[in-house]
């Protein structure tokens, strides 16, 4: 994978927006904790159940869905759309409908983004609760009741969510989720021994004592889910290995998040360097640079540095020749009138300043024209004046 | 698939110098006033907005890039990165969605209690930080988890090697020309 399929990874349609916001839309209270807190209820061992039955058609498909190249990439769209849904109703009321942004496909990029408000939110939320729970001491029967309800909803809108998924794809989707799900309801549990996560609280006994009757159950979907993420996390670090340069030599997360901390720090101050570098050497020739760059651009020519250097060779007649082109072309003569080397006219850099150079400039060269002028000039250019080291490629 | 690849990312290269063009442009009135940090500024400023806004909205760390300039950036800068982005800029957003993450990264904090020494802890700490160290590193960090750390951090070298390329090669370009003149 390198950058190109990265950069064409927003391509990646998506189908499952009808049936991934349901679940979720409503889960925005606090209240909704308790789903995922509460146990010991019909409601409970009815999702419990549900998520066997994921559970054991899951291994025998995990192992081939994990084999498939693109299912890290979809699971992490899905659950991101999941969560995208999520966040969209939590969050910012200005922000666009799931349906309608999930619609666009630019926007496949951004649900990963917020992924983080998916999955975090219910392993976050549960945290207040525990604590609310932990704090109350008679609490386990009282929230039984209480929370039965609630869980019996939560168990209809993932029957619902089954019911309203229409192809495999997001049925796996669903199972992910509810994997997500069940590992974060782990997570609160306490199951602590795989740190998959590095800031997993340790739950109070209060809490633990709710969940525990689907501890046995959950473990499952908590390797899986795991599995899951861990998978998506390997395949992008594979693919930020493509792109750092010098990471493929490198084993292991630390140093290669070491070779990529160094790599963005290194660009970033490249940046820096060559604002700083374009600054001090700009003031006169910005915009004729910025045409002739806009060739190089479209030939993706690396070899542009090593090309102007013959310039240097080329006769000073030749080259005074250009600039009394490019005072020409600084009044508004026609190109056509004037002799015709205007690439040379370009490389002149007689400029007064960019407040001339604009009017002028950017009405007479776009970057087509500009093609088809590097054309006539380099043909004229071989004839005329005989440099033949004046190959313009620009 | 170099080809491919090369050719996407000549698109963007493009699309980039395009509009860091049109945000320079902006500035060009200015250029005789200004002084070389002011222009190093604009330089840099016009090229992250124009870099920011290839990605169109769709990362974490090119909306944090906007909404940075948005808050702070004042005349001059200001009607650039609305002309690069074609789009008046709002000022007030950013306050709205800063908060849940922090309340959420606060918690896990106070929660995180037990010590854990054994080797693979130690080699997870280690991976820990690393990855807090990468992400204060991306605009827009607060708002990053695990996960999409990962994603953005991809897209963010993407953009980064894109707006270095094209900057190298102007620089270049310019430096030579600049030669050129001083030799003649």
């Amino acid at each position: 994978m390198d950058k190109q399929h990265y950069l064409m990874n927003a391509g990646i349609p998506l189908q499952i927006e009808a049936s991934m916001p349901s679940p979720w839309t409503s889960d925005q209270s606090l209240s909704m904790d308790h789903h995922f807190d509460s146990s010991l209820t019909s409601a409970a061992f009815a999702l419990r159940h549900l998520i066997g039955k994921l559970d054991r058609s899951s291994p025998a498909a995990l192992p081939s869905l994990a084999a498939d190249p693109g299912f890290a990439e979809r699971a992490a769209k899905f659950s991101c759309f999941g969560s995208r849904s999520f966040n969209g109703r939590t969050s910012s009321p200005g922000s666009a409908t799931p349906g309608q942004s999930m619609s666009a496909l630019p926007r496949v990029a951004s649900s990963p983004s917020l992924k983080l408000n998916g999955s975090p939110p219910p392993r976050n939320r549960k945290l207040p609760s525990s604590g609310a729970n932990s704090n109350e001491e008679s609490s386990v029967s009282e929230q039984i009741p209480s929370s039965n309800s609630r869980k019996r909803k939560s168990a209809s809108r993932g029957k619902n969510k089954d019911d309203r998924s229409n192809s495999a794809k997001e049925a796996e989707e669903d199972e992910n989720l509810k994997r997500s799900k069940q590992t974060q309801n782990c997570e609160n549990e306490q199951e602590c021994n795989e740190n998959k996560t590095n800031q997993k609280p340790p739950e109070p006994p209060k809490d633990y004592i709710h969940v525990r009757a689907r501890r046995g159950q959950a473990t499952d979907s908590h390797s899986l889910a795991e599995r899951v993420r861990r998978e998506k996390i390997s395949e992008r670090m594979k693919l930020l290995q493509d792109l750092v340069p010098g990471c493929n030599k490198v084993a292991g997360k630390a140093l290669m998040l070491d070779e990529i901390i160094n790599y963005v720090q290194s660009l970033q101050r490249q940046v820096e360097f060559l604002s700083m570098k374009l600054a001090s050497v700009n003031p006169d020739m910005d915009f004729n640079m910025e045409n002739l760059l806009s060739k190089d651009m479209y030939q993706q020519s690396t070899s542009l540095p090593q090309q102007m250097y013959p310039l240097d060779s080329s006769s000073p007649a030749y080259y005074h020749h250009h600039q009394n082109v490019q005072h020409q072309l600084l009044h508004g003569t026609n190109i056509s009138s004037v002799d015709p080397l205007p690439l040379d006219a370009t490389l002149g850099i007689q400029i007064d300043g960019f407040a001339q150079n604009l009017p002028q400039q950017f009405p007479a060269f776009t970057e087509d024209d500009l093609h088809s002028i590097v054309q006539m000039g380099f043909i004229h250019n071989s004839v005329q004046n005989q440099t033949s080291n004046m190959k313009v490629e620009l | 698939m170099q080809n491919s690849s090369s050719s996407s990312s000549l698109m963007v290269k493009q699309e980039f110098f395009t509009k860091w063009k049109k945000g320079l442009k902006i500035y060009s009135a200015f250029n005789k006033e200004m002084t070389i940090m002011e222009r190093k500024r604009a330089i840099k400023l016009s090229a992250d907005v124009a870099i920011a806004s290839t990605r169109s909205a769709t990362t974490q760390w090119s909306r944090a890039v906007v909404a940075e300039v948005s808050s702070s950036a004042a005349g001059a800068a200001r009607i650039a990165a609305e002309e690069i982005l074609g789009r008046k800029l709002s000022t007030e957003r950013r306050k709205a969605q800063a908060g849940k993450k922090i309340v959420r990264r606060r918690r896990k904090a106070a929660a995180r209690g037990a010590v854990r020494s054994s080797a693979a802890a130690v080699a997870k700490k280690v991976v820990r930080n690393r990855r807090r160290v990468l992400k204060r590193l991306i605009p827009g960090w607060k708002k990053l988890d695990e996960i999409c750390l990962i994603k953005e951090t991809l897209d963010y070298i993407a953009s980064l090697q894109v707006q270095v390329d094209v900057m190298r090669h102007l620089a270049n370009a310019g430096e030579t020309l600049h030669h050129q003149q001083i030799l003649l």
